[in-house]
């Protein structure tokens, strides 16, 4: 386990954003990957809970966070200067050949999609970003759609709030779609709550497409010897930590 | 003699013939076939390392959810999930060779045969020190009921395979029916060479969010610091009644969990649910009970193991 120190606390809404200072992972992460958190000094909660990397530079990465139980109410807890035990970064990452890119998160899955779009960015490689939520409790995160100049950015929420385009995310995608054709190289990155997912996968809009998901699962260990991760795929079980979190959509099965 | 700060206390032991460099065993399936634990922990600083319980064939285990968090406990329901006898030779033993570390096999099986094919092949491996046979699992030819629900069904298992494993063989335990003292005096009069206990306890996890159980198999296993008294009381009555080496696990994640262990009796201890919380645990364990041991002036693991009566 790595000490990260943490150097930033922000609230947002139900979600709380940590910077962190730690070299060993932010040095090594790329957009995709995850860490598991230490939520307790103590043996109760005992596992470690993962989180996705929302940026890595230099020698600090964040974390954002929704509050959902009782490890993240404990994360929750946790002040600036305090430290994090953190394992990673783990599981593969996104894959970063695209020629142009179409984020599109649901929720907490705007996460890794923010870290794959500020390097697509980066790299000068064209990058759309469609994020949606279920409700306005959930708007703040409408500050994580990196504005990309080459690329459209829009986000939505199912119930309506004024200003807001009110829909799911694939009501946006198929609005985006009808007005910018998608690009045959166009590659599409997601990550979202399950049902948003295979939405995805049975939609015509995506059919014969490269498309990459990223995949959540219950977790005990986080680095590949507990095989508690694993989850239905075209090739018999997958194992969300080591050989995911990231996989073509094509190979989830529903 | 092991020298980890500066200090000297003799941490070897034995399993029967086969010495140990220390204590510390990596407990069967929290270490994965070892690759995958390795960028984590040095594992020549072990005494053992346990692999994922292996069958004869692959065995793609239960569907998900397979973990649950109770308080400071796990319920696992993987279903032993493996590769196989014969993909674990071909992906996993090059690696093996690599350490000088003992190294353990976990098997398991449905039926006698199973069990004999595969602790056949496994046993004609020069890399693999010790077979830890997995009695918990369910016997397709008794209705499912374990291996270890009577002592005929254990014996006859055994027994086969003491004729086949010609490496140090070791029978892993958990809670059972049967007197765990009667237990491992049979094993010992079978010529096992040393018993691990505890497996982890059947267990019952309830989703409320649904209001069914959690698991699709109902029932999985408890491991983790909540079952250590219990795992404590069962190395205890089975050192108790027999001299056979024992292996005891459940629950350790401290260097003292550890020293409780051999103050039992046992005279290994086996880390498991600790090492998903941090895969270097079962390192910071030893460290901890070597300074435990030395904060005592005790020179000697053996000066401990079985004190505690
Ligand atoms: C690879 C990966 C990356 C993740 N990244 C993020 C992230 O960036 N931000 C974020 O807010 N959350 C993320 N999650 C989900 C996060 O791990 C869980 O929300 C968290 O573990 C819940 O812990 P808890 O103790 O608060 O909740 P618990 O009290 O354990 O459970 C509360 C609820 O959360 C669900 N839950 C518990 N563990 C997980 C899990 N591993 N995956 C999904 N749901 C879970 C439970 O089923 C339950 O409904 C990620 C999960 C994975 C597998
Ligand atoms: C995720 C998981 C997988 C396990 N797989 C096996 C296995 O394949 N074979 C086996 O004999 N025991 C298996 N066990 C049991 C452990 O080896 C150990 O006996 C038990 O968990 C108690 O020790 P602990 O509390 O330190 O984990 C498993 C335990 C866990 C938590
Ligand atoms: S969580 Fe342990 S193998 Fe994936």
């Amino acid at each position: 386990m790595n000490e990260a120190v943490i150097t930033g606390k922000q609230i947002v809404g139900n979600f709380i954003e940590f910077t962190c200072t730690c070299a060993e992972v932010a040095q090594h992460a790329v957009p995709g990957q995850f860490v598991m958190v230490s939520v307790s000094p103590t043996l109760d909660p005992f596992l470690n809970r993962p989180l996705g990397i929302l940026w890595a530079k230099d020698d600090s990465f964040a974390l954002l966070f929704e509050v959902v139980g009782r490890g993240t109410s404990l994360l929750a807890c946790l002040e600036k200067g305090d430290t994090l035990p953190v394992l990673g970064p783990l599981g593969n990452g996104y894959s970063l050949d695209a020629s142009s890119a179409l984020l599109l998160a649901g929720g907490r899955g705007v996460v890794t999609l923010h870290f794959l779009a500020r390097r697509f960015k980066e790299l000068g490689i064209p990058v759309s970003m469609l994020c949606g939520v279920r409700d306005s409790s959930e708007i703040m995160l409408e500050r994580y759609i990196i504005e990309c100049e080459s690329g459209l950015r829009l986000f939505c929420c199912e119930e309506g709030v004024r200003g807001l385009f009110q829909g799911t995310v694939v009501d946006a995608l198929e609005e985006y779609a009808a007005l910018h054709p998608l690009a045959p190289e166009t590659v599409i990155y997601t990550c979202g709550p399950e049902g948003m997912l295979r939405e995805l996968a049975m939609h015509p809009l995506l059919e014969k497409r490269r498309v990459e998901v990223s995949l959540e699962a219950l977790m005990g260990c986080g680095f590949g010897v507990c095989m508690s991760c694993a989850r239905k795929s075209t090739e018999g079980y997958m194992h969300i930590c080591s050989e995911g979190p990231v996989c073509a959509l094509s190979e989830v099965t529903w | 003699m092991c020298s980890l700060r500066g200090y000297l206390v003799n941490i070897k032991t034995r399993l029967g013939t086969l010495e140990l460099a220390n204590p510390l065993v990596l407990a069967s399936g929290t270490a994965g076939y070892g690759r995958e634990i390795a960028p984590y922990l040095d594992l020549n600083r072990v005494g053992a390392i346990t692999v994922k319980g292996l069958s004869l064939f692959p065995c793609s285990g239960n569907p998900p959810p397979r973990i649950y968090e109770s308080a400071s406990g796990v319920l696992n329901s993987i279903g032993l999930e493996n590769k196989g006898v014969e993909r674990f030779i071909q992906e996993d033993i090059p690696f093996l060779e690599t350490l000088s570390t003992r190294v353990f096999v976990n098997i398991w099986g449905t039926d006698e045969h199973s069990y004999r094919d595969g602790a056949r092949t496994l046993t004609a491996i020069e890399r693999i020190d010790g077979i830890e046979i997995n009695v918990s699992c369910p016997n397709v030819e008794k209705g499912g009921a374990s291996f270890a629900c009577s002592l005929d069904s254990l014996a006859s298992l055994i027994g086969k395979l003491r004729k086949v494993v010609t490496k140090t063989l070791i029978v892993k335990l958990g809670p059972m029916k049967e007197d765990i003292g009667a237990v491992v005096i049979l094993l010992e009069q079978l010529g096992v060479d040393a018993v691990s206990i505890t497996n982890t306890f059947p267990a019952l996890a309830v989703n409320l969010s649904n209001e069914r159980l959690f698991f699709s198999r109902k029932t999985a296993g408890l491991s983790g610091p909540a079952i250590k008294p219990m795992a404590l009381r069962m190395v205890y009555e089975a050192t108790q009644a027999s001299s056979i080496p024992c292996i005891g696990m459940g629950g350790i994640s401290s260097g003292t969990d550890a020293v409780e262990f051999l103050l039992v009796g046992a005279c290994a201890v086996g880390v498991g649910t600790a090492t998903l919380k941090n895969p270097a645990a079962a390192l910071e364990i030893l460290e901890g009970m070597q300074s435990w041991m030395e904060g005592r002036g005790i020179e000697r693991i053996e000066e401990i193991i079985g004190k505690a009566r």
